[in-house]
């Protein structure tokens, strides 16, 4: 055998196999290729995300929103529903309903302004021409429960709008509801 | 995949299919990098993640769509690229499917992420990357 010839698969196996990185180059080239972009693109995600103005945390905080700024974060504060039902009682808020046009119709929380989402665009040239949401005034903005995102949607939107005081009703219609606190159907509330 | 292995395909054209997906994902990238918290919201509508993983996901999905467009397009690791296209697709498909099968009628999220004025996720929307699925096969595959 010259020194150029290639030694037989035979003897190079023992080599190969003691080193799982070799095996895996081997066997799965394009697996570990594939796996070494995904890191590449953690890096550029990250880099990204640090240098965005709307970065966002990579991880929840317990009882963290999905989807809010870092920089959002102390302007989009939460209440709970014995927290609004006491704005409530004392007129100190404009609730604000993100729920879909027919489930606000069906019921709401007396006095909710309706903000859809899902149709913002008609809905807000609506109600900011009305002049009905002063910029200085207290909005608790609800949706249909803790997993729903779109009060957490409706409050950036707010903050972009100049809205100084946007809150985010936590556990949203579901936890009033179930409080028995007051609605459209049920003025008095359910007596709970 | 024997199938895919049988396709006669010039490999130039291989090429041609390998810029055309890598573009569309880098395209894809562009507002969910700018717009996380967005993308983030578009993630959480789907509602088929715990809420602690949403935000690195959508985090972590542009970062891949760039990185893997990237390679597709300067035909870098263009196997390897395809393997990952072929990952990210798949997940897509599994997203609008569950989302169709429950009834959610909620945005695509794919390109424009803002204003919820993207696309609303369809059958439509399913097939057009069942479309893109393939072809990253193919260039997983042959490429």
């Amino acid at each position: 055998m010259t020194k150029a010839d290639p030694a037989p698969s035979s003897e190079r196996a023992p080599a190969v196999e003691a080193c799982p990185l070799c095996v895996l180059q081997v066997r799965f080239p394009h697996a570990l290729r594939a796996a070494l972009l995904l890191c590449w693109a953690l890096l550029v995600a990250a880099v990204a995300n640090a240098a965005n103005p709307l970065g966002i945390r990579w991880t929840l905080s317990p009882g963290g929103r999905v989807g809010i700024p870092r920089t959002y974060e102390a302007r989009l504060p939460e209440a709970s529903a014995k927290e609004a039902r006491a704005m409530f009682d004392a007129g100190t808020a404009i609730f604000i309903d993100t729920r879909d046009a027919r489930d606000y119709k069906k019921d709401h929380i007396p006095g909710a302004v309706n903000l859809p989402m899902r149709d913002w665009q008609r809905a807000w040239s609506k109600v900011s021409a009305s002049g009905e949401l002063p910029k200085e005034a207290r909005l608790l903005i609800y949706c249909y429960g803790r997993k729903c995102g779109l009060s957490t949607r409706a409050g950036k939107r707010l903050l972009e709008e100049g809205y100084r005081h946007p809150i985010i009703l936590e556990y949203g219609w579901t936890e009033w509801n179930d409080a028995g606190y007051p609605t459209v159907e049920h003025p008095q509330g359910r007596g709970r | 995949m024997s199938a895919i292995r049988a396709v006669p395909l010039h490999r130039a054209v291989l090429r041609v299919i390998g810029i055309a997906i890598g573009a569309t994902l880098i395209w894809a990238s562009i507002d969910k990098l700018h717009h996380p918290d967005q993308f983030a919201d578009a993630v959480h509508e789907y509602d088929m993640l715990p809420l602690w993983l949403m935000n690195a996901f959508a985090l972590a999905m542009p970062g891949a769509e760039v990185v893997t467009g990237a390679a597709l397009v300067l035909g870098v690791w263009r196997r390897a690229a395809g393997l990952l296209s072929v990952g990210l697709f798949l997940a897509f498909m599994v997203a609008i499917a569950q989302a169709q099968l429950r009834g959610l009628q909620i945005e695509c999220g794919c390109f424009d992420v803002g204003d919820m004025t993207s696309s609303e996720a369809s059958w439509g929307l399913f097939g057009r990357d069942a479309v893109y699925l393939l072809a990253s096969a193919l260039v997983w595959r042959r490429g």
